[in-house]
């Protein structure tokens, strides 16, 4: 491993080198050949196992992070988290000295793979037209080739969730890793959770709050309702439903407790109804949003419901977010609350660690911080074996140059499934073929 | 790619060079002969006060009421205090002066409203009744100066009853003044200044080609824009290149809906301003050498009608309204130049400037700086080739940079977008020190700004904007714990007041943190 990363640095050195002097064809040819080069290497390491040794290891369950440790992967997954005394012999190990090692971030709600460049309607999948789409998958519109996805990775997420945004019942959102050429590669779940919006712009689409809820109540009870007529719905035999065969179908995960109901809800009032909301189906509840969730913490927290929230989101924005303030995370981490930290975004997902990194700086704890970005969102949606470092975990680690949470640390190497993934991305690229001015000072090339 | 570029760059290329000429001229124009030795010297190019001392020929007859920068509203929570009474003296702090030197440890004097001394060590005694502010550990540098900033025009919360942004009734509004927009109640006011802004360039919005005059703010909680009015600044004019008045009028089936329509507009305004000043020059020089007529009588002419917009215009080609222009894409950047050498003017700044690094000798040879954000990109398509990289490599190849932020959210770190960059190039390989990333934040927005003279950098005789930082302020956890402006702070982390903005009272509670206060009592539900 250690060797491959040394040759990868050579040839792009290499590479930075020719462009001065080179045509742009020979760089793209140097290119192939070092990419075609790496390939057969890749595999061969496949069989052995990775030791990231003698770092300071962001682990399971513990406060503070361990020390001098090594973090060994295989066959996709993390084998062992321990002492750098026990190295697997035959490991390719890379020495990550003075470095740090986390589980891959999850960003628990993002665009990723849905949108290009957000203003061009064509590239952009997140406009959803109608109220109730709860058949909706995101899935269907994953684009694992999305330039957007190394870049997020470069910032040391491994896997996000693709949410859907449009609606009072959203769809559903898929839970993917950031690497794989393909939707069958990438998607580790294509149904992952069903949305609700019930914020005050979503009020405004249907009216007002009453509306929105009744809207959202009338849903529930007709999906309740076919799951015990299912034989009459088809002999056409049931009072008319509101929603459509397949939108009934979608809901009975969440009527049965088994996928979450993500809920947007920003204002207190607007969560104890959410909370209430919940009680009365019998929901798996999580919020989203959720500005003025710290004036309901303990309620919260009594509900067991994990709260997803952008820690940089402090503005009264809206007549339904008054109260937010910088230190919602703080608090309601403070009050057992579970916090998942998000960027609620496409191209800033790469960004997260700067969110946690924020939440520290606005009261929370650095362990809680990191948490809310590995453990929290797996355990919000019920990923196992994502966001640990322990044994038997899925192989998705990220080594980092110094603290994960502050400025100036780069991402060194990314691990996705146990395999390292190029941090190569269309911003370095054209980071490389700019660096250097090859033209005159009148702009032409 | 090459295939097409191939045919389109000799092009290209012929174009520019035949431009070349054109482009340089405004710069041996404005700046002369010293300038451009200065230039080639690597230093600073003159100050803005070189270009407001032209003498104005009379463009109107009457005063400009809106020219006049001294505070004249009243101040809601200091009513009587309006100077700096107390002298402050941060003692054992690490000073960053943003000119080139870092004091560790090194002191700050504040008095009078300014900087009276700054330095290494303990500094000079201070005198009887100075309040003397125990620095250990924290970190002090000048304001932070956020030169694109839409508070108070886009205020929050978000309504309808205060979206007053874009005045989207036609392409070219120049004669319209952002600061009769301004709400001082905007809430995101007070957090900005938490977060170490001490001045804000407050623009109208980018939907027309020419959104109208910019007013600089100095952040002090006041009830009206006059009486914010950052004193001394020069008048700034936004105007916006590329998508946005493009899309805007597009849809409403007017011109422009392409950028050749775009440039096409703009050319004619300017087209028309240059005829507007000459028929006030005629006018001028009639007056002062009246013509008889035949009957033996003077010449009564009457002075032309005054229209604020082409006066506005007008003033911009004498060089006496510094042009703040919202451009993403180089190619756009090269056209919005090619309109200025065509009339004589100079773009201060390009702002967003998301591709500069593209032309950044381009930008570097015209004295043109840009404002702009550390990594945001991709939003639309002319966003689509941001790099992390834009402010090292402009500042590398000897530009002027500076961090903005364009958003309430993130005018509220912007310590953490120039730490960000200075990353994004030390990893390139760009050299870089802190002081050129705090000039990002506070000496070059001034410069932006024209109020260079007075703020961002910590020297003696400059405005006493002082920021007082936990810790290293490119560090993610630096709070600023104390903001200084005139030499009195207003700002005290962990002594929060009544809100400044009236719109949130009774709404907001700021204890300080941690511990966490109490949180809501258990309501009923019903």
């Amino acid at each position: 491993m250690r060797a491959r990363t040394r040759l990868r640095s050579v040839s792009f050195a290499a590479i930075a080198s020719f462009a001065a002097i080179a045509s742009r064809a020979a760089v793209v040819a140097a290119f192939l050949l070092v990419s075609v080069a790496a390939c057969p290497t890749a595999r061969a390491e496949e069989a052995a196992p990775i030791a990231i040794a003698h770092a300071l290891v962001y682990g399971p369950g513990t406060r503070l992070p361990l020390v001098d440790a090594t973090v060994v992967l295989a066959a996709g997954k993390i084998v062992s988290v321990g002492s750098s005394a026990s190295m697997p012999p035959g490991a390719i190990v890379v020495d990550a000295h003075g470095k740090s090692i986390t589980a891959g971030f999850i960003d628990a709600d993002t665009d990723v793979g849905a949108v290009e460049v957000a203003m061009e309607s064509g590239s952009n999948d997140t406009d959803a037209r109608g109220l109730l789409l709860p058949a909706l998958r995101m899935v269907d519109g994953y684009n694992p080739r999305s330039a957007l996805i190394p870049i997020a990775r470069s910032g040391g997420v491994t896997s996000v969730v693709v949410a859907p945004r449009a609606g009072a019942l959203a769809g559903q959102s898929a839970f993917v890793d950031l690497a794989g050429d393909t939707q069958a590669e990438a998607v580790v779940r294509a149904s992952l959770a069903q949305y609700a919006r019930a914020d005050e712009a979503e009020a405004q689409e249907v009216g007002t709050r009453g509306v929105l809820w009744m809207t959202l109540r009338q849903a529930l009870d007709d999906a309740r309702f076919y799951s015990t007529h299912k034989a009459q719905y088809d002999a056409n035999a049931t009072r008319t439903l509101g929603l459509r065969r397949m939108n009934l179908e979608a809901l009975l995960p969440v009527l049965r407790g088994e996928q979450p109901l993500v809920v947007t809800v920003h204002r207190a009032s607007d969560i104890e109804t959410a909370l209430r909301f919940g009680a009365e189906y019998k929901l798996k509840l999580v919020l989203r949003g959720a500005s003025e969730a710290w004036l309901m913490a303990d309620e919260i927290a009594r509900a067991h419901v994990p709260v997803i929230i952008d820690p940089l989101e402090d503005l009264p924005e809206a007549f339904d977010r008054l109260r937010s303030r910088s230190d919602n995370a703080a608090l309601l981490s403070a009050a057992g609350v579970s916090v998942v930290l998000s960027t609620f975004s496409s191209h800033e997902a790469r960004l997260l660690w700067q969110r946690a990194g924020n939440a520290v700086r606005l009261g929370m704890d650095h362990d809680a911080a990191i948490r809310a970005v590995t453990e929290a969102p797996a355990d919000a949606f019920g990923l196992k074996g994502y966001g640990r470092l322990e044994a038997g975990a899925v192989g998705n680690v990220v080594v980092w140059s110094g603290d994960p949470l502050q400025i100036g640390t780069r991402v060194e190497h990314v691990f996705v499934r146990g395999r390292e993934q190029p941090l190569e991305t269309r911003q370095t690229l054209l980071l490389n073929r700019y660096r250097t001015l090859p033209f005159g000072h009148d702009g032409t090339r | 790619m090459s295939n097409r570029l191939r045919t389109v760059l000799p092009a290209l290329h012929a174009v520019f060079r035949a431009l070349l000429p054109a482009l340089a001229a405004p710069i041996v124009l404005v700046l002369g002969l010293p300038g451009l030795a200065a230039l080639a010297a690597g230093c600073d190019p003159p100050r803005a006060g070189s270009t407001h001392a032209r003498a104005p020929a009379a463009l109107t007859t009457e005063p400009d009421p809106f020219a006049a920068t001294e505070s004249r509203a009243r101040m809601p929570i200091e009513a009587e205090e309006t100077r700096q009474a107390t002298a402050v003296l941060v003692q054992h702090a690490t000073v960053m002066t943003a000119a080139g030197q870092r004091y560790e440890p090194g002191y700050v004097l504040m008095s009078g409203g300014e900087i009276a001394g700054v330095g290494e060590g303990d500094g000079p005694a201070p005198p009887p009744g100075t309040l003397v502010v125990d620095g250990h550990g924290k970190f002090v540098t000048p304001g932070i100066v956020d030169p694109h900033s839409h508070m108070g025009v886009s205020p929050v919360p978000q309504t309808l009853g205060h979206d007053d942004l874009n005045e989207l009734t036609d392409p070219i509004t120049a004669g319209i003044r952002a600061e009769h927009s301004f709400w001082p109640e905007d809430a995101a006011l007070e957090r900005a200044v938490a977060g170490g802004v001490t001045t804000i360039g407050v623009l109208p919005g980018s939907g027309n080609l020419i959104g109208g005059r910019g007013v600089v703010i100095h952040l002090l909680p006041r009830l009206g824009a006059r009486a914010m009015r950052f004193p001394g600044s020069p008048e700034i004019l936004k105007m916006a290149c590329g998508e946005n008045p493009k899309r805007v009028y597009g849809e409403k089936s007017r011109a422009p809906s392409t950028r050749m329509g775009s440039v096409r507009a703009l050319r004619e305004a300017f087209t028309k301003a240059r005829k507007y000043s000459h028929d006030w020059e005629s006018w001028a020089a009639r007056k002062q050498h009246p013509v008889k007529t035949a009957n033996g009588s003077t010449d009564e002419a009457k002075p032309p009608d005054r229209d604020l917009a082409l006066e506005t215009l007008a003033l911009v080609m004498r060089g006496d309204i510094l042009v703040e222009w919202h451009c993403y894409q180089a190619d756009d950047m090269l056209a919005a130049l090619e309109v200025a050498g065509e009339f004589g003017f100079k773009v201060r700044a390009f702002h967003h400037a998301l591709e500069a690094y593209k032309i950044r000798d381009v930008l570097v040879a015209h004295g043109v700086a840009i404002a702009t954000w550390d990594d945001w990109w991709g939003f639309k398509m002319e966003a689509y080739d941001g790099i992390p990289e834009n402010l090292a490599l402009m500042t590398e190849a000897g530009g002027r940079a500076a961090v903005h932020s364009d958003s309430a959210v993130a005018g509220q770190i912007l310590n953490q977008a120039a730490g960000k960059a200075l990353a994004a190039g030390r990893a390139a390989g760009v050299k870089l020190d802190e002081n050129d990333a705090l000039r990002w934040l506070t000496a070059n927005p001034a410069w932006v700004l024209g109020i260079d003279d007075q703020v961002g950098t910590l020297q003696a005789g400059k405005r006493a904007d002082v920021v007082v930082w936990s810790e290293d302020p490119f560090s993610t956890y630096a709070r600023a714990e104390q903001v200084y402006i005139d030499g009195r702070l207003i700002f005290d982390r962990g002594h929060f007041g009544a809100p400044w903005s009236d719109f949130e009272l009774g709404v907001r509670a700021m204890p300080p943190l941690p511990p966490p206060p109490p949180l809501s009592p258990a309501g009923a539900t019903p």
